[in-house]
Parts: structure tokens; C-alpha cells; sequence
């Protein structure tokens, strides 16, 4: 049997097949032999997940752009699939024209979610790639990956072989030239890394030693070649209208997680939430123009038939001219029956008038996320919502028809105390108060408010950057206090154990020795961990303590300021200094105005003309 | 105005199942910009049904579908915009044009012609040679599956014709709103009286929906 037979064999015995065949409208396979560089997009989650990311449809649509370059997509595939690929001996094939990966030229894994990690082992091995960087020959794809989390790529420095910082529109292209240059010209793998590491934003981990201190802290990064910069810069792109964006996307078939049209309204964020690692890392804030989003929005409806159009940002609710662009949104698509959600809703931004128009075509829950329970920590964080800016919002939506909402917090912020897990409680009691003020006859009958409480995982290029994630024993002392503070009628209260978390706050801050402990779990069986059925701590655990490593010195230590972290070079563009000043800052209860109001000078204004508020003159 | 259009659902999506078809179709029609007719309420739907429900696993060479049009358009026109709005798994091969007095196409329904390719070839050899004795039964029974429960039904009278060829089984079954001979249904009969216990995969290709003309004839339906 071919593998296109073994997979039909198996087809017939997994569960949601469907994530296995594609054949999706807008993914027309590309002639393989027709474009030299053959690119495999890996989301290492599964099909249902990925195809709900909007940074997997912007780079599928730009490299299959080209003439030259094909992308086609994997999945990390459910554990019925992968039982049934063992048995059978089949690799792990694209969704296109399944293929395995080791046909590929590049293979590139996009990084949203530390847990994810020993997926991207079991896609490399399924995939017929050696899973070790050291291990591959020339014959072998050479392993890419961007995202958010390549900020730190420390604990995949011996997966992946180049890693992508910042924005990937452009270096996208420019990587994907020098891979196919090595394949025209005949270069080394070796050649091939150097060339790739000389590429802005890239960074080649291989090129780099580490020394350690005793203690276990970093003593030293070092270059190994004159290629390899001290300090790698992060890529920013200046413009979203001159950058690429799809007009026209994958549907898939049956229904993912964000099944409708993501329209990307602006990119960063202005507020500086201190515990937001997306709010550092996407900075500057950029927006895209209304003419451009409605003529994208236009494209995109007719190519997709999507029903639904989402407005996608880190901050919808500060787009400059939002009630304008919603405006002009609903009345081009309202004669197509297409409706405009709102998805992140920050409390403090969102005009009534949007509100109204938002219901006029559907009603969906609201959300908002004050994050922390008290003004003093919410000052802390920088979270600059106040609880009469909630109650005015919630009130107005009450009345405005709506019954849901939703509230999102996080527990184990540094400074924390019970009374701020009380202040939760507080503000979901003053929430259900809010709605009973409203006249019987006036709101929309039955009040549904969800309280949901995550862990705080301490982030890199953040101010907490330094801080101690609270042990797993007091985090479950916590959520026992919020239990009992939210035990309201009409309030319901969602929370998650913290093992999950406390793994996450070990590889979000971990150094290049975890690779060992990450191999050597996956190797015990771990995979899928960010799914609680496949989830399996104690694994985890085993395999630290077999890699001679404790995790509480990744979670849970206090870091101090003279420290060399794993991430110290990478430029995010925000520099050490402006975080450690936030840090202290935040100690204090002080907050940092939002960038709008003028320059904090975080350390984008080192790019010229990139910010619109950095003041130049004044840091 | 309604526009019957046979489709295809390919082997490579047989495993979506009819709900996920029919919103594929849907966003089709939403996608092509041609004229269609949508329901009125709260939440309006474009107004389009199927002659039958196709099987998660199974494919179809000529399937139907329904739609409703809020002006005229030529069959022709259908065809190349839909064709141009549908993925390459869910071509559509003929239209015709009809009024809106045109009965119901399920109520039309009477028979569904299947293809079963049988992958194991010593299987299929014994498959095919049990066909005459299950044929020569008074009753076949075998298990249907309805709403809340497997209930026993005697499918002997809904196979209205099969023959055995190479890999390949060809049946004609009943398929009514009423009774319905699945192909699994027939598959399970047929795995008895061959004496096989084993799993047998089945590729099932639905090839075509069949009406009764006013002589009593099988036609495709879509040309009633």
C-alpha cells in the first residue's frame, strides 16, 4: 500500500476524519514540481485549533503567493490517528498533497503556546525529520519557527534550526530566498544557517554558546561566528496597508474554534498591561486604514461566504475611528446577511452607540477583563480600569438588552492578597446588582455572569519578567478563597488546576537546558499536553527529575536584576531597562500612563518612524 | 423559481458528514453571488434542501440539491458560478430549471443506485458469490438504526436489484421517507450469508438518485 492507501485505511477508523482530508474551497494544491521551494506550515495543535489562526492563513496565502514557493499544512494529528499511523507505518503527511514532511525544503512551526512544544517533537519524528537539529543531514528540511513564543526560543534551541522574531511578512519571503538559493546553488546546511543567521530578525541558536554558573544561572551567550549577531533584532513591519494580507482564506468544512472572517484592525497595543506579553511584544501600535479594512472585508466575504466577520486586535475598542469603520462595516454587509462581532471588548473603550449596532444583527455574550480584583492591584498590573468604568459598561449593556457577561481574572499576580481574591467576589456581587437594577420589564430575562480565574504565568519581556510564579500549593489555597468569595447566586465560577500552568511558567522562562527535559518527556509519552484528557504532570515531573533539573527554579524563583536571561539577546524591542523601571513601578502601585497620552519610551523609538507616539525628543 | 443541481461529493471528503455539506453548500451559493431566495425570521437562511442525506464515509457521483432563486437564471449560469464558488470536491455536473410547484424532491424519492467496492479482493469473491442464496430468501434480516435504537427489519423486498462484478458490488435499495435499505444494512446480510465475521471495508459510492416515471420506471430523479 501507497501511503494516500493507508491513509484511506485509516480514515475509516479515527474519529473526525474530516481533520485528516482537506480538500477545503481556497486551497487548491500548487503543481509540486512547478515551484522550486516546497514550504510545510506546522501548527503543532490540532486541525481545529490551527485553522482558527489567523497568522497560519496570512503566511499560507504569502507564500503560496509567490510563483516559486508552495505551502501546504500539517496538523498534529489526535492519538487515535497516531496509534493508527504507527500500526500501519505511515509518516506524517500534508493536509495538500500528503506528502511527508521530510519531502519539504522547509518545514516551519509557529510557536502560540509553550504547551505545545512536545508537539512539535512528535510532528518531526512522525514527520520523518530527525528530531535534533544536530541529527539532520543535507538531505533533511531545515526547522523554522516564529510566533510569540520564539521570543524565548532558548528551550527549542536543539529543535529548531533558525527561529523567526517579530513580524514574519517579511522575513517570511526572505528566508524562504536564502533556503532556495542553498537548493540552486548546492550550499551545506551549515552554509545555509550561517546565510540565514546574517537575515535581520533571524536567530540560528547552533551559532551560540552557553556557559552556566554553578547555581545554575546563565554566565554567558556567545556568538560562535561572525555571522551570528550579539543581539538579534526583532522584525517590524511599519505599514499594515502596504503589508500583505489575505483576500482569501481556507473554509474548512467542519467547524473550528474561530469559524468566520478574522479582520486584523490593528496590530499592538498602547495600555501596557504589565502582565501582557502580547501588549510588549506587538508593540508599536499600528492600525490598518478603514478604506483598506472594508475593502478587505468585501474580498474576503465574497471568497470565503463566511456569515461573520470578526474585528481581530490585542484592543479592538481603541481603533481611532471604530464606531466609523463598524458603521460602514454594517451597512455594506447587511444585504449579504453578515454579521460584525467584537471579540476582545476592553471595559473602558467601547462606545454605547457600538454596542447597539453590534446587537442590531446578533447578541453574543460581553466580556470584560479586569483582570485583578482591587484598584490597588489592578494599579500593579497597570490594568488602568476602574470599578465604576466596569459597572457603567455593564449597566449599559444590561440595559441595552443584553443578560451575559463574562469576566476574566487572573490569580497569583505579584503582590497579591486574599483581599484582592475577596475584590473578585465583590466586583461579580456588584455585577449581579447592576442587572436587578434595571426595571423587570426593561432587561432580557436570565442573568448569566461566568467569573473565570487563570493562573498567572510569569512572561519574558515583561516587568513580571523577574518575578516568582506562586507554588502550585498556594495557588490551590487561592482558588479555594476565590471559590468561597464566588459562591453568588447567578454566578457561575470557572478555574483550572495550575499544574498546566506551573509547567507553562517553567518553559516561558526556561533556558536551553530544558530541551533535554522536554525530549526526554516527550520520549515518556508526553504529547498534547495543553489537552487536560492527554495531559500528564507527573511524566513531566519524571522527567525533570532524570535530566537533573528542578522545575521551581524556572516557576518559581525570584530573578534579580543583574541576571543574565535566557532571552537577554534577543532585542524585543522594548528594552531591559524600560521593563525593570515598569517593575519597580508597579512595587509601588504606580501606574504608567497609556502611550497615547505620550511617550514612555519603552524602546520602539529606536526604529525610526515606526511609533506613532514616540516622541522623539524626549525618553 | 427552483434550480435542481447535481453534485458530486468526492471520495476525498466522504468522511464530512450532511450537516457540514450543507453548510459548504450554503456558503457555495453565499459565494457565487447568483440570485438565491432566503427564508424569512429572525435568522434567514438561504433556502436550500437535498433530495437525501449522504452518509458519513460514503461519496456521490450525483447528488441533489434544491435551491430556491429570488430571480430566474439559466441552468447554464448556475453551473459555471456555482462551479467557480464550489470547492473542487463538490463540482456540479448538470442543473435544470423548475417552478416553484415542482414537488418536493424527498417525496419524489424512491430508490438510491449504489457502487460498494469491496478493498479486500478474497472478501469480494466470497461477498459476490453469496448474493444468489441471500437472494433466494424469502427474508434477509438485518439491524437498522433509528432514532433511539437498533430495530430488526427484513430488507429482502428493498433490494430491487444487485450483481456482483470484480471488486465491485452494484445494488439499487430502497430509499424512501418511509423505508430505507442503507448499504451497510445489505453489507451485513451479505457478510452473514458469506459466512464472514471479520470488519469488511467498503468504499459505498452513491451513483444515483432514483424517481418513478408515471409508466413506473426508475428514472434519476432530477429528470422527473
Amino acid at each position: 500500500m501507497n501511503n494516500n492507501e493507508k491513509l484511506e485505511k485509516i480514515l475509516e477508523k479515527v474519529q473526525k476524519a474530516p481533520r485528516y482530508t482537506g480538500g477545503e474551497m481556497n486551497t487548491d494544491i500548487k503543481g509540486w514540481d512547478e515551484c522550486p521551494l516546497h514550504f510545510g506550515f506546522c501548527f503543532p495543535d490540532t486541525y481545529e485549533v490551527g485553522m482558527s489562526h489567523l497568522g497560519l492563513k496570512i503566511l499560507y496565502g504569502l507564500i503560496n503567493r509567490e510563483a516559486w514557493s508552495l505551502c501546504e499544512r500539517f496538523f498534529m494529528p489526535w492519538t487515535d490517528m497516531i496509534e493508527q499511523m504507527k500500526e500501519e507505518g505511515l509518516p506524517l503527511l500534508s493536509i495538500e498533497s500528503r506528502r511527508p514532511m521530510s519531502d519539504f525544503d522547509v518545514v516551519g512551526f509557529t510557536l502560540q503556546y509553550e504547551m505545545s512544544y512536545s508537539n512539535i517533537l512528535a510532528m518531526l519524528e512522525m514527520g520523518g525529520v530527525p528530531v535534533l537539529g544536530s541529527d539532520r543531514g543535507e538531505t533533511d528540511p531545515i526547522v523554522v519557527a516564529g510566533g510569540p513564543c520564539a521570543y524565548n526560543p532558548e528551550p527549542l534551541a536543539d529543535f529548531i534550526d533558525a527561529f523567526m522574531i517579530g513580524d514574519g511578512e517579511d522575513v517570511m519571503g526572505e528566508l524562504n530566498r536564502v533556503i532556495l538559493e542553498r537548493k540552486e546553488k548546492g550550499l551545506s546546511r551549515a552554509e545555509c544557517l550561517r546565510a540565514l543567521s546574517e537575515l535581520e530578525g533571524v536567530y540560528v541558536p547552533s551559532l551560540y554558546d552557553v556557559e552556566y554558573l554553578p547555581d545554575g544561572r546563565i554566565a554567558s551567550v556567545t556568538p560562535r561566528c561572525p555571522e551570528a549577531k550579539a543581539s538579534v533584532k526583532r522584525r517590524v513591519v511599519v505599514d499594515l496597508n502596504d503589508t500583505y494580507y489575505p483576500e482569501e482564506i481556507p473554509v474548512p468544512y467542519t467547524e473550528v474554534v474561530f469559524d468566520r472572517i478574522m479582520l486584523e484592525i490593528m496590530r499592538g497595543c498602547t495600555r501596557g498591561c504589565r502582565f501582557c506579553q502580547a501588549g510588549m511584544l506587538y508593540r508599536p501600535v499600528r492600525e490598518r486604514s478603514m478604506e483598506k479594512l472594508i475593502d478587505l472585508a468585501e474580498k474576503l466575504e465574497k471568497a470565503t461566504g463566511y456569515e461573520e466577520i470578526s474585528l481581530s486586535s490585542l484592543s479592538s475598542g481603541d481603533y481611532s475611528c471604530l464606531p466609523e469603520l463598524i458603521r460602514e462595516l454594517m451597512r455594506r454587509m447587511k444585504d449579504k446577511r453578515v454579521s460584525i462581532s467584537l471579540p476582545s471588548l476592553r471595559i473602558d473603550s467601547v462606545l454605547k452607540e457600538s454596542l447597539e449596532e453590534t446587537q442590531q444583527v446578533r447578541k453574543t455574550s460581553l466580556t470584560f477583563a479586569p483582570e485583578a480584583g482591587t484598584q490597588r492591584l489592578r494599579d500593579v498590573i497597570n490594568k488602568g480600569v476602574t470599578e465604576e468604568d466596569l459597572l457603567e459598561k455593564v449597566r449599559d449593556a444590561f440595559e441595552g438588552g443584553w443578560n451575559s457577561v463574562k469576566l476574566y481574572f487572573m490569580d497569583g499576580l505579584p503582590t497579591e492578597t486574599d483581599a484582592d481574591l475577596e475584590g473578585i467576589g465583590d466586583l461579580a456581587r456588584k455585577v449581579v446588582s447592576e442587572y436587578f437594577k434595571v426595571p423587570k420589564d426593561q432587561r432580557a430575562r436570565g442573568l448569566r455572569v461566568t467569573v473565570s480565574a487563570s493562573t498567572f504565568v510569569p512572561k519574558p519581556f515583561t516587568p513580571f519578567q523577574w518575578a516568582a510564579q506562586d507554588t502550585i500549593d498556594e495557588i490551590q489555597r487561592k482558588q479555594g478563597v476565590l471559590r468561597h468569595a464566588l459562591n453568588v447566586k447567578g454566578v457561575t465560577f470557572n478555574w483550572h488546576e495550575p499544574y498546566l500552568s506551573f509547567l507553562e511558567a517553567c518553559f516561558a522562562r526556561g533556558d536551553r537546558r530544558l530541551g533535554k527535559v522536554l525530549h526526554q518527556a516527550y520520549r515518556k509519552g508526553c504529547i498534547l499536553d495543553g489537552w487536560s484528557e492527554t495531559f500528564r504532570f507527573d511524566a513531566w515531573m519524571d522527567a525533570f527529575r532524570e535530566c537533573g533539573l528542578d522545575p521551581a527554579f524556572y516557576a518559581n524563583r525570584v530573578r534579580e536584576k543583574d541576571e543574565i536571561l535566557p532571552w537577554d539577546h534577543i532585542d524585543s524591542g522594548i528594552t531591559k531597562q524600560f521593563l525593570w523601571h515598569e517593575k519597580e513601578k508597579s512595587e509601588q502601585a504606580l501606574t504608567t500612563r497609556d502611550c497615547r497620552q505620550g511617550c514612555n519610551g519603552c524602546g520602539l523609538q529606536r526604529w525610526k518612524g515606526v511609533c506613532a507616539y514616540a516622541d522623539a525628543g524626549r525618553v | 423559481m427552483r434550480m435542481l443541481a447535481v453534485f458530486e461529493k468526492s471520495e476525498r471528503i466522504r468522511h464530512i458528514g450532511h450537516l457540514d455539506i450543507q453548510r459548504a453548500v450554503q456558503r457555495g451559493l453565499r459565494r457565487s453571488g447568483l440570485p438565491v431566495a432566503y427564508s424569512q425570521g429572525f435568522n434567514p437562511h438561504i433556502l436550500v434542501t437535498f433530495a437525501s442525506a449522504l452518509s458519513t464515509g460514503a461519496c456521490g457521483k450525483r447528488e441533489i440539491m434544491d435551491v430556491t432563486m429570488a430571480e430566474d437564471v439559466s441552468a447554464a449560469e448556475f453551473i459555471e458560478r456555482m462551479n467557480r464558488a464550489m470547492p473542487g470536491e463538490m463540482q456540479i455536473s448538470e442543473a435544470r430549471a423548475v417552478d416553484g410547484k415542482h414537488p418536493s424532491l424527498p417525496g419524489l424519492l424512491r430508490a438510491a443506485r449504489y457502487d460498494l467496492l469491496i478493498r479486500d479482493p478474497a472478501q469480494a469473491e466470497k461477498l459476490i458469490s453469496a448474493i444468489p442464496s441471500m437472494m433466494a430468501r424469502k427474508t434477509v434480516p438485518a439491524m437498522r438504526k433509528t432514532k433511539t435504537a437498533m430495530k430488526e427489519t427484513d430488507i429482502r423486498p428493498l433490494i430491487l436489484s444487485i450483481r456482483g462484478e470484480g471488486h465491485h458490488i452494484q445494488a439499487t435499495l430502497t430509499l424512501t421517507e418511509r423505508e430505507a435499505c442503507k448499504p451497510g444494512m445489505l453489507m451485513e446480510a451479505l457478510a452473514r450469508e458469506a459466512g464472514i465475521q471479520e470488519e469488511i471495508r467498503v468504499l459505498a459510492r452513491r451513483e444515483a438518485l432514483l424517481g418513478q416515471d408515471e409508466d413506473g420506471r426508475m428514472i434519476p430523479l432530477e429528470q422527473l
